[in-house]
């Protein structure tokens, strides 16, 4: 582990603090009531969790499942149990989406940068790369994976908030009715009531002010994931293209809500309708109110 | 996308798959409110045949600041026109009455009932309250409240404590609530009992006010029973003393065969009639027991409520209640039911049978006297993009009151002495946040 890898713990008022960054997010763990050496423990087993899902599945990684997945394009490839699991997750998304999530689509990324400047692909650029993009041009017979030569997969849009759930789970295990609160860069479980009985308190930062909370929401027990093009879009033409890419057509969702925030039971429940309410831009409400969940729209 | 429910399902499932055992417990998430946040009303009640009509404008603000610290305080203002049953009994001939103040005469027509002179009101009442957590699972709230009228001014304070128990999901809370009311009447208090003088003869009414305390203990029990149902029962005792006759109201002293109302000749303007100002005890102790039960049938709510109230004039009353919230495109519609039921007070009397001891209290004011009343309603709400609510609600109130048989003399049996009343309620909300 490198330098950046370091996790610290500081003592709060009533609960524990721990932080460490992953995935590109800073993460942090707060832990109720507890000894030293248990929170200690809890933040060892979370930061060891996000480090080992990131490296596994971080397409940056040479050494990765995901990257081993990437080089071979064009070969068949025999995929792990928990990569397998995440590949049968992504394919029911896309199904539900009718194709606008793919796990293939992140090739698109080398036409768009979504830097809040104005550069905006040809068609003929996008239509060079949706020739790479489809889940239904990948044979997927698990455990066996064959992508077609120059696709790629990508599982950045539902890997955080599956390592959300994958920590708690094992603090669940480590610590069994220890109450605390698990964020990576905004995606969030708790796991249990806290002794009090008092909620968690987790700040939905404002789209339009940066490192201000638009609201606090209580969290008893549940999570919160947050979908948003805060800082990442490009402003052309009197249109606002967000960085959510409709892997269909390769451009992206336009008149969508800024920030979609959704309290489920899980984190990757919560992740997955907040991005396929972002892909459905303008209607993104409709899938939202029709899940029954609790959401919030900026 | 189409199909919503299967698409839960599936998410469902597929989370499971991925997840394993891992899956947690429900979510329990709830919104902080942290800024502003405005409930304003307009509403409107009228009664039928013309008789009490109220607008009322209210606006109450509300502030969250952290960690369960809230303020929140209403203003209204009501304006009140119109006019009420005198308490004094209908009669085939036109009757004289001398208004309240004591310089003018008012005639009712042969066959109506009796209504109070003509009256227009105007009321604010301004109440702020502040709640905040006392200790680990102790909260506390304080309020104060203020109103005045022409006649009236209201003065109140309360103090309630509640504490949690049972991870949150019991809360146990006791509250004290003190008021008091200063009455001052046009044209002065009527001596209690005494009759209606002719106009310039002030000599049975006594300037200054009466004032009236009441103190209010309330015991309050709330439970969630399951993730759908949540129980609230209360208890409380209230009391009051001081003035608590209504200076406006009168009795019609009657022909022991007849039934008719006495005559008089006044002398210049005044009364043509006997009629004497009524008289209730000066304390009050009344007790309630209210229950309600709010459930969730999936996303539709369903409330009931009932209250029974005892107090030591007679009156014992029984109010039950339901309403259904149906989730409905953006909004919801709320139907609702009222039904209220109430016995006479012991010293309630239709009429003062001339001759007869005169009772040392008693009053024909129909708001004492038995009757029941329904109330049907529906209120519909819309959610706004902006996470705003507006809301109207209409309702239609009946109430049907009797006399008992054994107060109905003589020709008193061919008129209605207890005419039915109803009302129209509409009320328009707006929620919004700044």
């Amino acid at each position: 582990m490198n330098a950046s890898c370091a996790a610290t713990l500081t003592r709060d008022a009533d609960h524990w603090v721990g932080r460490f960054v992953a995935m590109a997010s800073p993460c942090e763990v707060l832990i109720d009531h507890a000894p030293q050496s248990v929170a200690q423990q809890v933040l060892d087993t979370v930061a060891a969790e996000a480090w080992r899902i990131e490296h596994k599945f971080s397409r940056y990684r040479s050494d990765g499942a995901v990257n081993r997945i990437n080089e071979s394009a064009g070969r068949a490839t025999v995929v792990d149990e928990e990569s397998a699991n995440l590949l049968d997750f992504a394919a029911t998304l896309t199904r539900l989406s009718d194709g606008a999530f793919d796990i293939t689509s992140g090739v698109l990324r080398k036409a768009w940068t979504f830097d809040g400047g104005d550069h905006v692909p040809s068609q003929a650029q996008i239509d060079v790369l949706l020739e790479l993009v489809g889940w239904h041009n990948v044979e997927w017979q698990r455990p066996i994976l064959k992508l077609r030569a120059g696709m790629q997969i990508d599982l950045g849009g539902i890997g955080k908030e599956y390592a959300v759930d994958a920590a708690a789970g094992l603090v669940e295990t480590a610590a069994p009715g220890l109450s605390c609160l698990i964020n990576f860069g905004g995606d969030v479980a708790v796991r249990n009531t806290r002794q009090d009985g008092k909620p968690w308190r987790v700040g939905i930062e404002s789209w339009a002010r940066m490192g201000a909370a638009e609201r606090v929401v209580q969290l008893s027990h549940g999570a919160l994931a947050t979908s948003g093009d805060s800082r990442r879009f490009v402003f052309r033409g009197g249109h606002r293209y967000s960085h959510i890419l409709d892997a269909r057509t390769g451009w992206p969702v336009r008149n969508g809500p800024h920030s979609v925030t959704v309290a489920a039971d899980t984190c990757t429940q919560a992740g997955t309708l907040t991005t396929l309410a972002m892909l459905q831009g303008q209607y993104a409400e409709r899938v939202l109110k029709a899940s029954g969940v609790r959401y919030w729209l900026q | 996308m189409k199909d919503y429910d299967n698409f839960n399902a599936t998410l469902a499932a597929a989370t499971c798959a991925l997840l394993g055992s891992a899956v947690a417990t429900p979510v329990a998430a709830q919104e902080e409110a942290g800024r502003w946040s405005f409930d304003s009303t307009l509403l409107y009640y009228g009664e039928s045949d013309d008789r009490v009509r109220d607008i009322s404008a209210a606006v109450s603000a509300q502030r969250d600041f952290g960690d369960e610290r809230k303020l929140s305080a209403t203003l209204t203002a009501d304006t009140l026109t119109g006019a009420s049953a005198s308490g004094a009994i209908a009669l085939d001939r036109p009757q004289t009455f001398t208004s309240p103040s004591g310089r003018a005469v008012y005639t009712t027509g042969a066959g109506d009932v009796p209504l109070d002179d003509t009256f227009l009101d105007t009321r604010f009442a301004l109440n702020a309250s502040w709640m905040q957590p006392l200790a680990r699972l102790y909260t506390v709230s304080a309020g104060l409240g203020f109103s005045t009228e022409y006649d009236y001014t209201h003065l109140g304070a309360n103090l309630s404590l509640a504490r949690d128990f049972n991870k949150r999901n019991t809360t146990l809370s006791a509250g004290l609530a003190w008021s008091q009311d200063d009455v001052d009447p046009v044209g002065g208090r009527p001596i209690p009992l005494s009759q209606m003088l002719d106009v310039g003869n002030g000599t049975n009414k006594r300037d200054g006010s009466e004032s009236k305390d009441v103190l209010d203990l309330l015991i309050g029990f709330t439970q969630v029973l399951n993730r759908t149902t949540v129980l609230r029962v209360n208890y409380s005792y209230s009391d009051s003393s001081g003035y608590l006759n209504d200076p406006y109201k009168l009795l019609s002293v009657v022909d022991p065969l007849t039934g008719d109302t006495l005559t008089r000749v006044p002398v210049g303007q005044g009364p043509d009639g006997v009629y004497l100002f009524e008289s209730r005890p000066d304390s009050r102790t009344k007790q309630s027991l209210y229950a309600e039960v709010k459930h969730a049938f999936g996303k539709p709510v369903m409330h009931f409520a009932y209250r029974f109230m005892t107090d030591d004039w007679g009156i014992d009353s029984h109010t039950g209640e339901v309403r259904l919230r149906w989730p409905l495109g953006d909004g919801y519609i709320e139907p609702q039911l009222r039904y209220y039921t109430q016995s006479a007070a012991d010293f309630y009397r239709a009429s003062l049978v001339s001759g007869a001891v005169l009772p040392r209290y008693a009053s024909a004011d129909f708001r004492l006297g038995d009757f029941d009343a329904t109330t049907v309603g529906i209120k519909y709400g819309h959610d706004t993009p902006g996470g705003n609510e507006w809301s109207i609600r209409a309702e239609y109130y009946q109430q049907n009151g009797s006399v008992p048989r054994e107060q109905i003399i003589g020709n008193q049996a061919h008129r209605d002495q207890y005419p039915d009343l109803s009302a129209v309620i509409v009320q328009f909300g707006y929620r919004f946040k700044l």
